[in-house]
């Protein structure tokens, strides 16, 4: 057996290589609920986000950068769900990363309604039942798995808001995954986006 | 002797021999090192070949009591009985025969093993008389005075070598050299080497551990040697698991091998190399081919793998829960804790070695990474100095043509050099001297050398 002969090191020493942090973590003037950070989207669901102007003319879901005035947080979901999904360690460096992590575990969810023989009107349906679910865990409620690095919101006024936001989040993410996993056009899920169903970020699901 | 005939070089790794002569660029023999053995009977009639049970300890380590301790004295025929490197490993899968590793973490841990191994080596094999060549040995560090943790090898065993060498073998004469400073020479034929320095840090990967190993002017610094629980082995694991997630056809171990060997690489950044693969999956994802022996055939996909399995080498944890430093941190870390006046030269001159080195970018990464951690010390330290600016450090990661097998590679440098013969123990002088003269050896390569 290989043995490991490195003398213990504190995780600060040890400088490990971290998962992939949100690029809104420096964002100005950002609308807090609790820590989560309720960031601008580019989605026409209707809810409390600020919207961000749609992509423009040449720009695709697959091509657009951070550094576009459209690209949002849900962009980056999807742009790191496949290598963040491989660490089980992560840093909340602040309340954008919480979008992140939300995001991400989301489409882990999503990912597992699509089955390997489902054409793209079946994954449709059963993702977009899942995404437009109203029945789903907020931070502060007993059933959502994070709430040590998530804050409750303040009242029930701020707890509708982050529901409506979250729910937004989660509708524009389904469309996105879609058209992401049924990229190729031949109407069969993409394996290799499949073959994420299970591998979980931070060993958390949703 | 007139016309000299050329050495012998042996490298035995825990996986691998590679087995030649000085002067070729590469091996003449590369197989496992592995022997397999008549099983000595199950059960209860096991010693019935009347012979005493075989003693593995050297005979001075038995304070000379124990039974003559090599194998001359007891030679039956079933001691003749036996298969080294792929035979063993065929011979092995049939009845009758056990498979055993005489080299565990490379050091020699079965010497009767050992001995029959090496004998096949140079009579089936090499087909050489020893008598008449010159034998160029390779061993993990030696250097009893530093910690005893990774590639360290006590001299004992170099004087039990000898022993097998010279008395069994009648071998004309003998150089022991450290695979890590053979694994520099090797990289004396980069364009990039501009000096042949024996300074240097060797990075070496092979199947099972990987070595970080500072040496200052061809002496190993053994206080700071590093091991990462992190090789080949645990890369195929990784494409193993790959494979499994996505269901495909065929995700043996053999395969997941040979898609490590064939087409990963080492991308500049994850995420980056994901979206890579969504613009043009044509050219990124790849197709291979099984072929049984009953003749059928399944496709395998290859995807996103190719650039996942070596990045464990720089993002550890999406592979292994418990071991969670990056190799460029380790290498970084290995130099710090060396003396502060070579830790220059050892930035400079980093060294890959070992089959898992060969990714494409590999060494790019390396570089980038060591050197990302180093500028980042030294711009704090600017800092903290308040004014004070530092004239900046070099971090050079050296790939070459002979890193699959460099400290084989660098034993055949080595031992082509006309002065080779003038650095061995001889024959004569190991008659003279007994077994403890080959605990030194004069630095081979090292200054004053050509």
């Amino acid at each position: 057996m290989p043995v490991c002969h490195l003398e213990p090191l504190n995780p600060s020493e040890a400088n490990c290589r971290q998962a992939y942090h949100s690029v809104f973590l420096d964002e100005p003037n950002q609308h807090l609920i609790g820590n989560f950070a309720l960031l601008p989207l580019r989605t026409r669901t209707r809810g409390p986000a600020l919207q961000l102007p749609p992509l423009p003319a040449g720009v695709t879901e697959l091509t657009i950068d951070a550094s576009s005035e459209s690209y949002d947080p849900l962009d980056e979901v999807l742009q790191l769900f496949r290598a963040n999904t491989f660490f089980r360690n992560f840093e909340i460096k602040g309340p954008a990363d919480r979008v992140l992590i939300y995001g991400i575990l989301y489409v882990s969810e999503l990912i597992t309604k699509i089955k390997p023989n489902m054409g793209r009107r079946d994954a449709e349906k059963a993702v977009m039942n899942s995404a437009l679910d109203t029945n789903f865990a907020i931070p502060g409620d007993a059933g959502f798995p994070l709430n040590q690095a998530f804050e409750p919101p303040k009242d029930r006024n701020e707890a509708e808001v982050l529901r409506q936001y979250v729910g937004q989040m989660r509708q524009e993410l389904a469309q996105r995954l879609l058209n992401r996993v049924y990229a190729d056009g031949s109407n069969a899920p993409s394996k290799w986006w499949l073959s994420f169903t299970k591998r979980k970020f931070m060993g958390k699901a949703l | 002797m007139a016309p000299q005939t050329p050495a012998v070089v042996m490298d035995n790794g825990t996986g691998y021999t590679k087995l030649g002569f000085a002067g070729n660029d590469s091996p003449s023999f590369v197989f496992p090192t592995a022997i397999a053995t008549k099983s000595q009977g199950g059960g209860g009639g096991g010693s019935g070949s009347g012979r005493p049970a075989v003693a593995n300890k050297p005979s001075f380590l038995t304070g000379g009591a124990g039974p003559g301790s090599h194998l001359s004295g007891k030679r039956g025929t079933e001691d003749l009985d036996f298969f080294i490197g792929d035979e063993a490993l065929a011979a092995s899968a049939g009845p009758g025969y056990g498979l055993h590793y005489p080299i565990r973490h490379g050091q020699i841990e079965n010497w009767d093993d050992m001995e029959r191994f090496w004998s096949n080596s140079i009579f089936k094999y090499l087909r050489v008389e020893p008598e008449d060549h010159y034998f160029l040995l390779t061993e993990p560090a030696s250097q009893y005075h530093l910690n005893y943790s990774a590639p360290l090898n006590p001299p004992e065993n170099r004087e039990n070598t000898a022993e097998i060498f010279f008395e069994s073998f009648n071998c004309a004469g003998l150089y022991i050299a450290v695979q890590a400073v053979l694994a520099l020479a090797a990289s004396w034929t980069s364009s990039k080497v501009q000096d042949r320095s024996l300074t240097g840090t060797v990075i070496d990967s092979g199947e099972g551990v990987t070595h970080v190993i500072p040496v200052a002017e061809g002496y190993v610094i053994g206080s700071s040697i590093k091991s990462i629980p992190i090789a080949g082995r645990d890369i195929t694991y990784f494409v193993q698991s790959l494979l499994r997630d996505r269901g495909e056809p065929d995700s043996s171990l053999k395969t997941a091998e040979r898609i490590k060997e064939e087409y990963c690489y080492v991308c500049p950044d994850v995420v980056k190399e994901f979206s890579r693969f969504d613009m043009e999956p044509a050219e990124r994802f790849k197709q291979h081919t099984v072929t049984y022996p009953n003749g059928k055939s399944v496709t395998v996909d290859v995807g996103y793998e190719r650039f996942l399995a070596p990045e464990i080498f720089f993002n550890p944890e999406i592979y292994s829960s418990d071991f969670l430093t990056p190799l460029p941190n380790i290498v970084d870390m290995t130099i710090q804790q060396s003396p502060i006046d070579v830790r220059r030269g050892l930035y400079k001159n980093i060294v890959l070695s070992g089959g898992s080195t060969l990714y494409r970018q590999f060494g790019r990464r390396l570089q980038r990474d060591i050197k990302h951690l180093v500028d980042e010390r030294i711009a704090a330290s600017e800092r903290r100095s308040g004014g004070a600016k530092s004239g900046g450090l070099e971090v050079q990661v050296i790939e070459h043509k002979r890193q699959r097998h460099g400290p084989w590679f660098g034993g055949s440098l080595l031992g082509q050099t006309p002065e080779f013969r003038s650095y061995c123990h001889t024959k004569a002088e190991y008659d003279e001297y007994g077994p403890s003269i080959v605990r030194r050896f004069a630095l081979l390569g090292g200054p004053g050398s050509t």
